[in-house]
């Protein structure tokens, strides 16, 4: 009695029967063997309502939106030096999930200004910042990813000891990197625009990495590369 | 009679140009129009401050208040891109 493993694509013979591997019916003569499911690594996984999106909607962010001719522009009620950050920082990096406007334009360039801004009042808050930041690559949505991945490298560089404070925190920000980090067109010699746009998932996540390295001091390339076992140091060598 | 004695005075401009090519003048200028106001000197008569935020390693202006008391904040670089340049204008006293 043999099972052999044929393509699926055999319909001519009705009796034919498709079943899993490894199952009773699969010794059957009939019995057709089909692969196992995809595991959906790359699959979109909804966000759930964030955090901010209620606190936008209450009216509690000190924020007004300005269309000016670049339509980039967050208009502050408060100076941004006399917030909290631990209260409002970590709110708009829950934003960072958001994909629709004004959610998501609000969470992107909230965050831009709060870490352009911040100094040292940034440092003490990047423990609260890790969930935010792994809800958000895990939403596997491209958008998601790359406004998380370009938050990242500005926060890292966004004050002293930033980047050595993430090192801890690499084994819950890694693992969606080293997923996606092959995730590059091979267009031969045609042009890929997404290059041009800084919106290739692939290049990006490069780029965090070595900017993570850069930054996160003498351990930084080994937590890497622990997490990332195909990331070669930009330093070494 | 030069402007900068009638600070506290309505100061007027008397020509208006279009800048052609970036410069740090460009760029702060640019940072003032899109806060709503002509210049640097429009905005410390209607704000009545003597000086202005800035960048320490670059001298661009880095927080502005506008006319409704909110703030916009600019980045330590280049936000000029060279398209946006001649939307500047330069005033004359």
């Amino acid at each position: 009695m043999c099972t052999k493993m044929r393509p699926l694509d055999i319909t001519k013979d009705r009796s034919e029967l498709k079943t899993e591997g490894f199952t009773v019916k699969s010794t059957l003569k009939n019995s057709v063997v089909v692969g196992p499911r995809a595991a959906g690594a790359f699959r979109e996984r909804p966000a759930k309502p964030t955090a901010f999106r209620k606190f936008y909607e209450r009216g509690d962010f000190p924020i007004a939106l300005e269309h000016d001719t670049k339509g980039n522009r967050i208009a502050w009620k408060v100076e941004i030096e006399k917030l909290d950050y631990h209260h409002y920082l970590p709110l708009f990096y829950d934003g960072l999930c958001e994909t629709v406007h004004p959610y998501e334009f609000f969470a992107r360039q909230g965050v831009h200004d709060m870490l352009e801004h911040g100094g040292i009042k940034i440092l003490p808050v990047i423990p609260q910042l890790i969930i935010p930041i792994k809800n958000a690559l895990n939403t596997r949505n491209r958008q998601v990813i790359c406004t998380t991945l370009k938050v990242l490298q500005h926060l890292v560089v966004s004050g002293d000891m930033v980047g050595e404070a993430l090192v801890p925190y690499y084994r819950q920000i890694l693992p969606i990197l080293n997923i996606f980090k092959n995730m590059n067109i091979n267009s031969g010699d045609g042009i890929d625009y997404s290059q041009q746009k800084r919106e290739n998932i692939g290049d990006l996540i490069q780029e965090t990495l070595e900017v993570f390295e850069r930054y996160g001091g003498e351990d930084a390339f080994i937590n890497i590369k622990y997490m990332v076992p195909t990331y070669e140091s930009c330093l070494l060598n | 009679m030069s402007c900068a004695v009638l600070l506290d005075g309505n100061c007027k401009p008397k020509s208006m140009s279009r800048a052609s090519l970036w410069t740090d003048e460009i760029e702060n200028l640019y940072r003032f129009q899109q806060a709503g106001y002509r210049d640097e000197k429009e905005y410390r008569q209607v704000k009545q401050v003597e000086l202005v935020d800035r960048w320490p390693d670059t001298g661009f202006v880095k927080k502005l208040q506008r006319r409704d008391n909110t703030f916009y904040y600019y980045n330590k670089k280049r936000e000029c891109e060279d398209k946006e340049v001649r939307k500047v204008k330069v005033y004359a006293y």
